[in-house]
C-alpha cells in the first residue's frame, strides 16, 4: 500500500490493458480531428460522427458476422455523415462551429434512428485479441503492449501514415498550408477546396472507425448514448497534443488511462470520486490552452492559423 | 466549357433569413419524411401527431411555450457573446451550474417564504452562470485562450460535477439508496399562467426584450458592436477591449444559468439532474445562428424549435417509430438554412471556364 492506494500486479496491468484499449479508441477519432483541423477545419460534430460509426459498425458487423466488415461499415457511415459538415462549412462557407454542433446533432440522431432495432440485439461481431508471437511473452509488457484487438495495431500503423503524409509528402504540405493561410496556399496551386474536403471525410471516417470499435471490440453491443462524451474528449485531445500526430497519440494514452482508472477506483482502494477522474481530461486541456497562450506571446501558436475561418477566392 | 459558380449579390436579398429558416423547416421534414419512408412507418401519422402534440391545441401550445424558455434564453446568451464575434459554446455547463446554483440556494433556506426563495434562486442560477464562464471570460480578455474550447470543456465537468453531487455531498436522504439530490423546497416553484404554461415564459420574454432593446439603445450595447467589429476603431474610440469581452462574456453566461435556474424552478420532479440542461445550451447554438444572433429573431426561432423538440417526444409513444427523427430533424433544419442562405447573399451564375479559372 502506498498512500493509501493497494496496487497488485494483476490490477496495474489489467489497468494498463484498459489503458491502451480506451487510448486506440481516442486515438482514432482525435487524429481524425487533428488532419481535419490542421487543414483548417474544426469540426465539432466528432460525437455525432463517432456515435453513427458506433452504430452502424454493430449492424453491418453482426448482419456479416465480420468485425472487418463492421469497422469499414462504421468508417464509411462517418466519413458519410462528416460531408454534410465539409459542404456545409467548407462547400458554402458556413460557420464550422454551428455546422460541426449541428452535425452532433445529426449524427447522434441518426445512430439512435438506424439503431433503434438493435438495442438488445445479442448478437455480436467482436474482435479476437492477436498475440504478437515471440513478444506477447514478455513478462508485463508483452501483457499491456502486445495483446490487443487488431485495432489497436491498425491503429498505430494509420497514426504512423498520417504522420508520414502530413510531414513528408506534398500532399500534407499542401494541407497544412491550407490550413495555416488558404489565400497563399491557393496561389500555389494547391486546391482549398479539395483538400479540405478530403480532411474532413479522413476525419469523418476515423471517428466513425472509432466508434465501430466501440460496438466491435470495446463494448461489442450498441445502445443508445453508447459514446457518451468521448467525441468531446477526442475534440479535447487534439489541443492537448498541440497538433501533433505523435503527442496526440500520448494525449491519448493519459486520457485513455483516467477513462481506464474510472472503473477501478475501488480495486485499488482510491477514495475520490470517479467523476473528478473524469474531469481530469477537460481540466487538463484547459491548462494546456492557457500554457499555449502564455507561449504565445514569445512563440507561434500550435494551433493551424486558419482554422475557423471559411475561405471563398473572391473574397481574399 | 461552362460551370456553375457562386456570385455575390451586390445586396443581400431582403427577409432573406426567414424565408432561409422556413426553407431548412421544410427540407428538414422533407427528409425526415423520407427517412420515415424508407423504414415502412406511416410518415403522415407521425407528423400528424408532432403537429398534435405541440401546436394542436391550447394545452399543447404550453409545453411549446414552456420548452422554447430556456432555448430562447441560451440563444440569447450565444448571441449576447456573438455581439463581439465571440462563441459562447458553453451555454449548457453554464444552465447547469446555473441549477447547481439554485439547488444550493434552496438548501440554504429550505423555509423562506415562496416568492423570496424564488427571486433568490433565479439570481443564484445566474450569479452561477457568470460563474462558470468566469474562467472562460478571464482566459480570453487577459491571455487570448479561444472561449470555444474552455467553455465547451467546462460544460462537460459540470455535468460530472452534477453527478458528484447525486452520488455524495446532496444525495437525498429519503431517496432509498438511489443516487439523486434532495428536491427544491415546494413553496421554490414557478407558478401558471394558463393551463401549463409557467411565469418563466413571462420572465423569458421580459429578459430577451430587454437586452434586444439594451444593446440597440446603450452606449454599452454600442461599444460592443464596435470592438466587435473592428478592435482597432474600439480603441481609437477609448473603448477598453478587454474588459468588454469580460463583462460581455459574463453576462452571456449569466443568462444560460438564468435558464438553468429556470428549469429547476419548473421541472415537475424539482430535482436537480444532468438531464436539466437537456441539450438546451447547445440546440440554443443552433437557434442563435437561425437568427443571426438577433435576440428578437431568437424568440421566434425557439419557439419553432420549441415545437419540434416537443412533437418530436410525442413520436416516441408511436410504436414502432424513432424518436431519434426528432434529434435529425432539428440538425436538418440548420443544414437546410445554411444551404438557403447561400443564395440571399449569392447566386449562382454559369461562367465560362477559363474565366472562373482566372
Amino acid at each position: 500500500m502506498i498512500l493509501g492506494v493497494t496496487f497488485t500486479e494483476a490490477g496495474v496491468i489489467g489497468l494498463l490493458v484498459a489503458t491502451v484499449q480506451f487510448g486506440t479508441l481516442l486515438y482514432l477519432a482525435a487524429l481524425g480531428e487533428t488532419i481535419s483541423e490542421k487543414a483548417g477545419v474544426l469540426n465539432l460534430g466528432v460525437e455525432g460522427m463517432m456515435a453513427t460509426g458506433a452504430a452502424m459498425g454493430f449492424i453491418v458487423g453482426v448482419e456479416t458476422g465480420s468485425p472487418w466488415l463492421g469497422l469499414l461499415g462504421g468508417a464509411v457511415a462517418g466519413a458519410i455523415v462528416s460531408l454534410i459538415h465539409a459542404a456545409a462549412a467548407v462547400g458554402l462557407g458556413a460557420d464550422q462551429v454551428v455546422s460541426g454542433l449541428a452535425l452532433t446533432f445529426l449524427g447522434l440522431g441518426f445512430a439512435d434512428f438506424i439503431g433503434d432495432g438493435y438495442t438488445d440485439d445479442e448478437r455480436r461481431a467482436r474482435f479476437a485479441d492477436v498475440e504478437i508471437p515471440g513478444l506477447d511473452d514478455i513478462p508485463w509488457v508483452g501483457e499491456v503492449v502486445f495483446r490487443h484487438s487488431p485495432v489497436t495495431y491498425l491503429a498505430v500503423i494509420i497514426g504512423v501514415a498520417a504522420w508520414f503524409v502530413l510531414n513528408r509528402t506534398a500532399v500534407g504540405l499542401g494541407l497544412r498550408a491550407v490550413g495555416e493561410t488558404a489565400s497563399t496556399a491557393d496561389a500555389a496551386g494547391h486546391s482549398v477546396v479539395r483538400l479540405r474536403f478530403a480532411a474532413v471525410v479522413t476525419g469523418g471516417a476515423l471517428a466513425g472507425a472509432s466508434g465501430a470499435y466501440l460496438t466491435t471490440y470495446l463494448v461489442g453491443s450498441w445502445s443508445q448514448n453508447l459514446t457518451a462524451g468521448r467525441g468531446w474528449i477526442a475534440v479535447a485531445l487534439v489541443i492537448f497534443g498541440a497538433w501533433r500526430v505523435g503527442r496526440v497519440a500520448i494525449g491519448a494514452l493519459l486520457f485513455g488511462l483516467t477513462l481506464a482508472l474510472k472503473s477501478r477506483l475501488t480495486l485499488f482502494d482510491i477514495e475520490i470520486s470517479g467523476q473528478f477522474v473524469d474531469m481530469l481530461p477537460f481540466l487538463l486541456t484547459i491548462a494546456v490552452l492557457v500554457v499555449i497562450s502564455f507561449r504565445a506571446r514569445n512563440r507561434p501558436s500550435p494551433a493551424p492559423a486558419a482554422i475557423g475561418i471559411a475561405y471563398r477566392r473572391e473574397e481574399r | 466549357m461552362k460551370r456553375l459558380v457562386l456570385a455575390r449579390r451586390e445586396t443581400p436579398t431582403r427577409g432573406g433569413q426567414p424565408l432561409a429558416f422556413l426553407v431548412g423547416l421544410v427540407f428538414a421534414l422533407v427528409v425526415g419524411a423520407i427517412l420515415l419512408w424508407i423504414t415502412g412507418d406511416p410518415v403522415l401519422d407521425v407528423y400528424e401527431r408532432m403537429w398534435d402534440r405541440s401546436l394542436g391545441s391550447q394545452n399543447t401550445w404550453s409545453d411549446t411555450f414552456n420548452r422554447a424558455v430556456p432555448l430562447a434564453l441560451a440563444g440569447l446568451a450565444v448571441s449576447i457573446a456573438a455581439t463581439m464575434g465571440l462563441w459562447n459554446i458553453g451555454a449548457e455547463g453554464q444552465i447547469m451550474f446555473g441549477a447547481i446554483a439554485a439547488t444550493f440556494v434552496g438548501r440554504l433556506l429550505p423555509d423562506a417564504p415562496g416568492l423570496i426563495l424564488i427571486v433568490a434562486m433565479l439570481l443564484a442560477a445566474a450569479f452561477g452562470g457568470a460563474l462558470w464562464s468566469f474562467g472562460p471570460a478571464v482566459a480570453r480578455s487577459e491571455i487570448g485562450v479561444s472561449e470555444i474550447i474552455t467553455t465547451l470543456m467546462l460544460t462537460e465537468v459540470a455535468s460530472r460535477l452534477i453527478v458528484y453531487l447525486e452520488q455524495g455531498p446532496w444525495k437525498d436522504p429519503d431517496g432509498f439508496g438511489f443516487p439523486g439530490v434532495t428536491p427544491r423546497p415546494d413553496q421554490a416553484e414557478l407558478g401558471t399562467l394558463w393551463e401549463r404554461t409557467h411565469i418563466g415564459v413571462l420572465i423569458a420574454l421580459a429578459v430577451i426584450i430587454g437586452f434586444a432593446w439594451y444593446l440597440r439603445r446603450s452606449v454599452w450595447g454600442y461599444e460592443l458592436r464596435i470592438a466587435g467589429s473592428s478592435e482597432k476603431a474600439a480603441a481609437y474610440a477609448g473603448i477598453s477591449v478587454r474588459r468588454k469581452v469580460l463583462g460581455v462574456l459574463l453576462v452571456s453566461g449569466a443568462v444560460a444559468g438564468f435558464a438553468g435556474g429556470i428549469e429547476l424552478l419548473t421541472t415537475t420532479t424539482g430535482k436537480l439532474t444532468v438531464q436539466i440542461s437537456n441539450g438546451y445550451g447547445f440546440a440554443g447554438i443552433i437557434v442563435a445562428a437561425l437568427a443571426l444572433m438577433r435576440p428578437s429573431g431568437v424568440a421566434a426561432v425557439a419557439l419553432a424549435f420549441g415545437a419540434l423538440q416537443v412533437g418530436g417526444q410525442a413520436i416516441q409513444t408511436n410504436p414502432g417509430v424513432s424518436p431519434a427523427v426528432a434529434t435529425i430533424l432539428q440538425g436538418l433544419v440548420l443544414f437546410g438554412a445554411i444551404g438557403a442562405a447561400v443564395f440571399s447573399t449569392y447566386r449562382l451564375r454559369l461562367v465560362d471556364r477559363q474565366v472562373a479559372e482566372s
